[in-house]
């Protein structure tokens, strides 16, 4: 008879900084199954954006969902807003949201990578990779005014200009970073403990991806042909030089390399943003309340975030529906594990680049 | 946006007809309340590598009818599913309360109720 044995991981672990529990059942060192709990820190920020906050307001509260992709969070609702409004904003308000946006995605790629690293017992890269982000942090901050909770966007465009003193000082700093990056591809590609160790471990399928309906780095390591950048017209991400990543081994290396080669596009896409920023305002006055019902969607660093608003003509609205990139992967997430050693069931979960703070909301 | 309305009875032959995993994008369940009694309830799709392509099929339900699940043809779905189960008050099929709630919780905060 085969003896199966209970296994938790988290809520509290010291290779898991979010609040999940993952039970796997063990058989000798495998995983055999998966059970998940996510609910520990529920906020109920869909009720209060339609209970306790205005519409022009509910944008600022969205952006709290989550500290790692706040812009994405509220360019969502507010596209959505905008688009109930039937209203139009500058090019160069959409230009400056695609620099926020892309900002996002670097340092949220850079916090995932380190924590592999660290996963990896490979501390000093760990080390290294977060002080590095500090340069995107210090950008944000020069951008917005604030390093995490920053409220740049606003219902008709954004709040704040780019100077040409700050617009130099941005590019001298992706240029650094972009450096950096192709430091951490060499890495990643060579050393021992961030490959080889890496390679055919937590592996989804492309076949799978397709199954679970897989999203953002994890579907795009797996050959999925998957970015709402690549779906959507809102904000111009081809002229700016958006390119798809995609890998096929769909392991934690192969998700890895989609998040270092879509650092190096996003800094492009950055320089683009400045190098060929329209002049015009940045704020465009937006009249009436809105009526109607609308499905937004961005690309989040963790992939597709999608908002569904409803409004009644009243300034009170009637659904905000907010399906985070973490929430949608849960299933593909336990089906990973399934097969593996539970020795790399932390490696494996900080591949995936959980937000459960999104996933909470 | 393509918004299609579908009778509760006829969503589960509906969604095999229409999804193809390779070509359609499950997206999520969503729940909208539309009074004390009825909730809409909405299964959102996107086409892959399609502009802008979305589609909405929904079914309007009392609060007490049990809802089909869809798990079998799309194992993604089982996370909204018991988020609906929790936050509406409703009876999805094989789908248990407790993702976001505790499992004897009495509340339903999105649903029309005041409960």
């Amino acid at each position: 008879m085969k003896k199966t044995i209970n296994i938790p991981l988290g809520s509290q672990h010291i290779s898991l900084l979010e609040p999940v529990r993952f039970r796997f059942e063990c058989e000798n060192e495998k995983i055999v199954a998966v059970d998940s709990d996510v609910g520990f820190v529920h906020r109920g920020i869909e009720r209060a954006c339609t209970t306790k906050f205005k519409f022009d307001g509910v944008g600022y509260v969205v952006a709290r969902v989550c500290g790692l992709c706040a812009i994405t969070h509220s360019l969502s609702y507010t596209a959505g807003i905008e688009k109930l409004l039937d209203a139009e904003i500058t090019l160069k308000a959409k230009y400056l949201r695609v620099l926020l946006l892309e900002l996002d995605r670097i340092h949220s790629h850079m916090l995932c990578l380190s924590h592999t690293c660290e996963n990896a017992g490979f501390e000093a890269m760990f080390m290294r990779i977060m002080g590095d982000r500090e340069l995107i942090m210090e950008i944000q901050e020069l951008l917005t005014g604030n390093r995490v909770q920053f409220d740049f966007i606003s219902i008709g465009g954004v709040n704040r200009d780019l100077s040409p003193e700050v617009a130099k000082i941005i590019l001298e700093r992706l240029k650094i970073v972009r450096e950096k990056t192709l430091g951490y591809m060499d890495e990643f590609k060579n050393n021992w403990s961030l490959s080889l160790k890496f390679k055919g471990i937590g592996t989804l399928s492309l076949e799978e991806a397709y199954r679970f309906n897989a999203i953002g780095p994890l579907a795009r390591a797996s050959g999925l042909k998957i970015d709402v950048r690549n779906e959507i017209d809102y904000l111009p991400f081809s002229e700016i030089g958006f390119v798809m990543q995609t890998q096929s081994g769909g392991d934690i290396n192969s998700r890895n390399i989609v998040r270092l080669n879509e650092i190096i596009n996003s800094i492009e896409m950055c320089e683009n943003v400045i190098n060929g920023l329209p002049e015009g305002e940045i704020f465009t006055k937006i009249k009436g309340k809105p009526k109607g019902e609308v499905v937004v969607r961005f690309e989040a660093p963790r992939g597709e975030l999608m908002y569904y608003i409803k409004g009644n003509g009243k300034p009170i609205l009637e659904r905000v529906r907010i399906k985070t990139p973490t929430f949608a992967c849960i299933p593909a997430f336990s089906h990973i594990f399934v097969g593996q050693n539970y020795a790399d069931a932390p490696a494996i979960l900080a591949s995936f680049d959980p937000c459960l703070s999104c996933t909470a909301k | 946006m393509q918004k299609i309305k579908v009778s509760l009875e006829n969503i589960r032959a509906k969604i095999e007809d229409f999804y193809d995993e390779r070509e359609w994008h499950f997206i999520t369940l969503n729940g909208v309340a539309l009074s004390e009694e009825k909730t809409e309830v909405q299964w959102i799709f996107s086409k892959y590598e399609s502009l802008d392509d979305v589609v909405i099929y929904y079914a309007e339900i009392e609060q007490n009818e049990v809802v089909p699940s869809i798990v079998d043809m799309i194992p993604s779905a089982i996370i909204s599913q018991r988020e609906l189960v929790d936050m509406f008050g409703i009876e999805v099929e094989g789908s248990e309360k407790g993702l976001y709630l505790d499992k004897d919780s009495l509340q339903m905060p999105l649903s029309g109720c005041s409960l």
